[in-house]
């Protein structure tokens, strides 16, 4: 019976390109995971620092005496003109 | 721990290769296309090992109701799906030149298609169903259920008349071959377990690095 090496390098070869492949993907997926992970936690950073601040600005404004309407939200602070 | 455990699996199947085609002897009735038989045997007996591991980590599951149950299940089913789908296919390029056919529906290449089909499946139920808990269930029950056609496909060999040979290894009175042809199987064998076990134990960090960032 013929040696039939071409059946042999394509067994071989196929299970070679199928593994690296699935390889390659979990080293992208675990990478972005990684990505998500820093972004989720920056992004939970920024709100904090923000809330800092607002709090701040809030110490230094005043809030509005003006009554809320429905559909027209009340003036920012740094917006409003400064009380007499 | 998962480095060491892809290094070793590296050195396993270079150690492999080298047992293969340097140490195995040349076959004397089907010549060296019976080479491909270190690659397909440990594909096919490695995902024998996954679909066990889904089966128990599925019951576990079940009655302990631990989401690192369901990461292991989750992760092993994957990587069996893609060991067996790669055995089905080295059997199938193995059989064209000793059996004359790419494919036939005996007992042996029927059941372990069905197996290859329902694995499929409980990956694709896990992605149909958004609810984590009750796809955790459902996957856990099929994941049990279809673990019952791995004796079928072992012993279809034997049960009924069958094209395909009967198992070089894990078979009644042991393996009856050379040393020779012996080694060089097992040591690919455990090559592949490894392999498996590297890519499992990164699945399931990566599955819970998932559920963490999602949460």
């Amino acid at each position: 019976m013929p040696d039939n090496w071409g059946f042999v390098a394509a067994a071989y070869g196929l299970t070679a390109v199928v593994l690296l492949i699935y390889w390659r993907r979990l080293t992208t997926k675990e990478r972005d995971v990684e990505r998500l992970t820093a972004e989720r936690s920056r992004f939970s950073a920024e709100p904090s620092r923000e809330r800092l601040t607002g709090e701040r600005s809030g110490l230094t404004g005043e809030r509005s005496h003006e009554p809320s309407r429905t559909g027209h939200p009340r003036p920012e602070p740094s917006s409003r003109p400064p009380l007499q | 721990m998962v480095r060491i455990l892809g290094w070793l699996a590296a050195a396993g199947l270079l150690a492999g290769l080298v047992m293969a085609f340097g140490v195995a002897p040349r076959e004397v009735t089907q010549g060296n296309v019976q080479r491909i038989m270190y690659v397909h045997v440990p594909l096919i007996l490695a995902s024998y090992v996954a679909f066990g591991l889904v089966a128990i980590a599925s019951v576990v599951y079940l009655v302990r109701r631990h989401a690192a149950a369901d990461r292991l299940a989750h992760a092993s089913a994957e990587v069996g799906v893609i060991f067996v789908g790669l055995g089905i296919a080295t059997g199938s390029i193995w059989g064209k030149p000793t059996w004359g056919t790419w494919w036939t529906w005996d007992a042996r290449l029927t059941s372990v298609a069905i197996l290859f089909v329902m694995y499929l499946g409980y990956l694709l139920l896990r992605g149909t169903i958004d609810d984590p808990e009750r796809a955790a269930r459902y996957c856990a029950v099929l994941g049990i259920v279809a673990a019952l056609d791995i004796p079928l496909v072992h012993f279809s060999v034997y049960w009924w008349r069958t094209l395909h040979q009967p198992p070089s290894l894990m078979k009644p009175g042991g393996f009856t071959g050379s040393t020779s042809i012996l080694w060089p199987l097992l040591v690919n064998l455990l090559a592949f377990v490894l392999l498996y076990a590297y890519f499992v134990a990164r699945r399931v960090r990566l599955l819970r690095a998932e559920a963490e960032a999602t949460a």
